[in-house]
């Protein structure tokens, strides 16, 4: 077994024992501390697939944007002393049936996919390539995604307005 | 990677740890050496000649300290919250190239893994101010929160102008790139871009006058306040070791790296003066201002500082733009 294989498997048991947590745990600030984690083993597959920039990117947006966020609301919502919100997670068994019927379509669809057993290796730089391909090919669903991102923020602004 | 590499990486991974460590130690004696001279005072003396035992004296007491876990605390992540605190903050030195070809990693995304690794600091604090079940420590938490999320968005950009006009991520790209003219001396934008670097670079560290989160006279001292004995020390070599890594990528960024008069050899000593002249220059600051008001560090942050950073990012673009690519590419 080379080190990328068992690299792999190790960072795969912690993303999945991670996410499994997110939804089991009934503390919802260790909730969020488990997402954290598993936000980070994500980083770590892209590191493995040599994919550096997206590590860097899934660090600073995820782990540390969107987990701070996620934080902040808990912290505004909770109490600060006494009773804690907690995690009821009802339908556990509709949720576990729809995410294994995921799975088999996703392992289906690699099944059928005929994928070389050895990684391609990449060409050129990576973060060159990603730049390039944001401002030519895919500049529109860009260009629709910043549009969202800001319909989404006047629209938290118009909500968090005061009445007055 | 074969076996004699990774041992070979491990060993430079072990040096480097530990020379970080015995570095953070003794900036916490400058600094007080620094403050004291600042205050007419003399600062540490007794211990050793002109006081220079001191931090080993401090580690030693630190670590014979008694251990204590608060009865209520959420004791994992109580117990947990230092070393999540502190593995952000040594492990930004893996991508920091102290001389050409003299560090453990030059990655070709040197500037984003730095800031990457560095967000992810925050999730100790939290977990240091949650798991603590303390009033002031979880007050501290959500200051920080507040104060990091206003930011993390400057910094970023004041660290993005240099990676604009050397353009590559690669530190050691951006210090070659300045090569003959720092940027620093570029006119306007690095003067300009250098200041927000600072006062962001501050509010980062939570360092006076921004330091709402620590704040002796209200919050005792903040998220760190039920902690005692080697999670105390954890703690305080974190935050040291951030502030010492964040000058060096200054230094690095603005102040031309390494370059300098000399050998090559000397290009260690430069960088380390360079890093050591930004950290002094935070210091300063830190004991001569008082802090501020939240609202008041707030509304630098988004109505002067972010605002002000995108366009000078903006600003950098177009002059690469029309002046024909960056300098390093």
């Amino acid at each position: 077994m080379t080190l990328e294989t068992a690299g792999f498997w190790g960072l795969a048991a912690v993303l999945l024992a991670g996410s499994l947590a997110v939804v089991l745990t009934k503390n919802l600030f260790h909730s969020v501390l488990y997402l954290a984690g598993a936000l980070v083993a994500t980083g770590g597959v892209f590191l493995l697939l040599d994919a550096a920039f997206l590590f860097g990117i899934q660090l600073l947006l995820y782990a540390g944007g969107v987990v701070t966020i996620v934080v902040f609301a808990i912290m505004l919502t909770e109490r600060l002393v006494g009773e804690r919100i907690r995690q009821t997670s009802r339908r556990l068994a509709n949720g576990a049936i729809v995410s294994a019927a995921v799975f088999v379509g996703i392992l289906m669809a690699v099944g059928q996919a005929r994928l070389p057993t050895e990684r391609p290796p990449l060409a050129g730089d990576v973060t060159r390539g990603l730049g390039e391909a944001l401002l030519t090919r895919s500049v529109l669903s860009f260009e629709l995604l910043a549009v969202l991102l800001v319909a989404a923020l006047l629209g938290a602004l118009y909500f968090a307005r005061n009445d007055d | 990677m074969t076996t004699a590499l990774a041992v070979r990486d491990f060993v430079a991974a072990f040096v480097l740890l530990n020379a970080v460590i015995a570095v953070v130690t003794y900036v916490t004696l400058l600094e007080r050496k620094f403050a004291a001279r600042m205050q007419s005072r003399i600062g540490p003396y007794r211990v050793g000649p002109h006081g220079l035992l001191q931090p080993i004296a401090d580690a030693l007491k630190l670590m014979m300290k008694e251990d204590v876990v608060p009865a209520t605390s959420d004791r994992w992540v109580f117990n947990l919250a230092p070393l999540v605190f502190l593995i952000p903050c040594v492990l930004i030195f893996a991508t920091i190239p102290f001389a050409p070809g003299l560090g453990l990693a030059d990655l070709n995304i040197g500037v984003l893994f730095f800031l990457a690794v560095s967000a992810l600091e925050i999730v100790g604090l939290f977990m240091a101010g949650w798991g603590s079940n303390n009033k002031y420590a979880l007050l501290s938490a959500m200051r920080a929160v507040n104060q990091i999320i206003s930011y993390d968005l400057p910094f970023i950009f004041a660290a993005l102008i240099p990676v604009v006009l050397g353009g590559t991520l690669r530190l050691g790209g951006i210090v070659e790139a300045q090569r003959g003219l720092w940027f620093v001396a570029y006119p306007l934008l690095g003067q300009l871009g250098f200041l927000a670097y600072l006062v962001a670079m501050i509010a980062a560290e939570n360092r006076v006058p921004f330091d709402i989160l620590e704040a002796e006279s209200e919050l005792v001292a903040g998220f760190r306040v039920e902690y005692s004995g080697m999670k105390f020390a954890l703690i305080q070599l974190a935050e040291y070791a951030h502030v010492i890594g964040t000058s060096y990528l200054g230094a690095l960024l603005f102040l031309g790296g390494w370059l300098g008069p000399g050998p090559a050899w000397l290009g260690l000593i430069w960088l380390s003066l360079k890093a050591l002249a930004v950290f002094l220059l935070v210091t300063w600051v830190r004991w001569s201002f008082v802090r501020i008001r939240v609202d008041q560090i707030l509304g630098i942050s988004w109505k002067l500082l972010l605002p002000a950073t995108l366009s000078l990012l903006l600003v950098a673009a177009a002059v690469v733009a029309y002046s024909g690519g960056a300098r390093g590419a």
